[in-house]
């Protein structure tokens, strides 16, 4: 009961501060906003061609801009030596991991669906019928993705260069979330029957569950050294 | 409680603590001083949990410092230069939160004492982004106020406190000295350390040497 107190309130924390700093949703729509742009005047092509390619950018996109929002997860508990606080909660710091998870799931999440029209627009997509399908791949892919993410946001933390060592480290543990995840898109967006891309959202679900779980057990001793 | 046997602390290889012994009892107040850099700091965050000893052990309140984390962690509050405050939140949230985290939850009319009590409770409100060094610190006491720790570590408390603060800052520690409570705290002030130490000591280059609290007074060290 006292685990699930802890879970609520660093969501709570971590939505209020963002809600009135807006620090971390709007850097990294901003940083989306101009990667799509870059990519729509690069390719003129049709609606076939778009498909092809649209699922690879859109996890580009997704990717970095998680990494931005990743990085800032931690970063924010160093004012005023916040982090100390945390440490020193008296109870498995798994709760406090899950707390973060949650928030930075639901950031990340928003962002890809705020910037998901824009791909429509952008890329002349149509995605009526495969809406439900495309969420849930956004939905598995961004667990994955913030799963490993808050793990390594707090094990780069205290280092000099976490800007640049959080993408070096975490971006070769996504490649499989990735890899499922542009695969599975591509097929929602082709309309392909789920029967040809099924696997790569079982990859997904897997993945989510291994690195939840072992993250979950990893992050008492990130935070203890 | 506070016992320490032998403690020690290196970062590579510099040492920072060396063969740290000390006992503070419950109602007794044990001031530390020493110039910049004399590991008091170092001290305070390993007794906090937050830094591991090279060398030695700890027992407070007599639980084992490195096996019974969490339970010490439920009974210590630790008042450090940092003060563990979020700007974006405002007192009576940052209060609400830091003690949700330690499973307390204060009624607002006893969040509402405890700010008037620290002075700040007219500007409950607003965001600690606009609050001056001395309001946080006074947030930061009246955080511990509500927590009732049975361990109390105090980082340079008197930093940023002007002296109707430091006054309530004393009192707090009067307070919690005649509950049984233990504090430690490290300063460089005597003035304003001499009314409420029961103890006193030196630490020079790592090592703890323990003085009367008058003996201070004269030690061109301090």
């Amino acid at each position: 009961m006292t685990s699930f107190n802890v879970i609520r309130w660093i969501i709570w924390k971590d939505f209020v501060t963002e809600l009135r700093s807006r620090e971390t949703i709007s850097s990294m729509v901003f940083f989306a906003l101009i990667i799509i742009l870059i990519f729509s005047f690069s390719f003129s092509m049709d609606q076939q061609a778009a498909r092809e390619v649209v699922a690879g950018i859109m996890w580009v996109a997704f990717a970095f801009t998680g990494i931005i929002g990743l990085g800032k997860s931690f970063a924010t508990e160093l004012q005023n030596d916040c982090l100390e606080a945390l440490q020193m909660v008296p109870e498995a710091k798994g709760a406090i991991y899950l707390g973060k998870v949650a928030a930075n799931f639901a950031f990340m999440f928003l962002v890809e669906i705020l910037l998901f029209p824009m791909f429509v627009i952008l890329f002349n997509l149509d995605v009526v019928e495969e809406i439900s399908l495309l969420l849930l791949v956004f939905l598995l892919a961004t667990v994955g993705l913030s799963a490993i993410g808050t793990l390594f946001s707090a094990l780069t933390v205290q280092i000099r260069a976490r800007e640049v060592m959080l993408p070096i480290l975490l971006l070769p543990l996504v490649v499989p979330v990735m890899i499922a995840a542009v695969e599975a898109t591509k097929g929602a967006l082709n309309g392909d029957p789920l029967v040809l891309y099924e696997q790569w959202l079982e990859l997904l679900a897997v993945y989510d569950v291994v690195f939840t779980v072992v993250s979950f057990w990893l992050f008492e001793l990130v935070m203890d050294s | 409680m506070i016992a320490c046997h032998g403690i020690g602390k290196s970062y590579g290889h510099f040492q920072v603590l060396h063969d740290v012994n000390l006992t503070i009892a419950e109602g007794e107040c044990f001031a530390l001083f020493g110039p910049n850099g004399s590991g008091k700091t170092t001290l305070l965050k390993v007794l906090a949990t937050l830094e591991r000893p090279s060398t030695g052990h700890f027992e407070i309140l007599g639980m084992h410092g490195l096996k019974d984390k969490e339970a010490i962690r439920a009974n210590l509050m630790f008042l450090a230069h940092g003060t563990h405050l979020y700007d974006e939140l405002n007192a009576r949230e940052n209060l609400a939160f830091a003690l949700a985290l330690r499973g307390h939850h204060p009624t607002d009319r006893d969040v509402k004492r405890a700010l008037d009590r620290v002075a700040i409770g007219a500007f409950a409100d607003m965001k600690v982004r606009y609050y001056s060094a001395g309001m946080k610190k006074r947030l930061a006491l009246a955080k511990a106020m509500l927590a009732k720790p049975n361990v109390l570590l105090l980082d340079e408390p008197f930093t940023a406190l002007d002296s109707a603060g430091t006054e309530i800052l004393r009192e707090y520690v009067r307070e919690r000295l005649s509950g049984n409570g233990t504090v430690l705290l490290s300063t460089h002030d005597y003035d304003k350390t001499r009314p409420i130490a029961s103890r006193a000591g030196i630490l020079r280059q790592g090592a703890l040497r323990e003085v009367s609290v008058e003996a201070l007074e004269s030690d061109d060290l301090v």
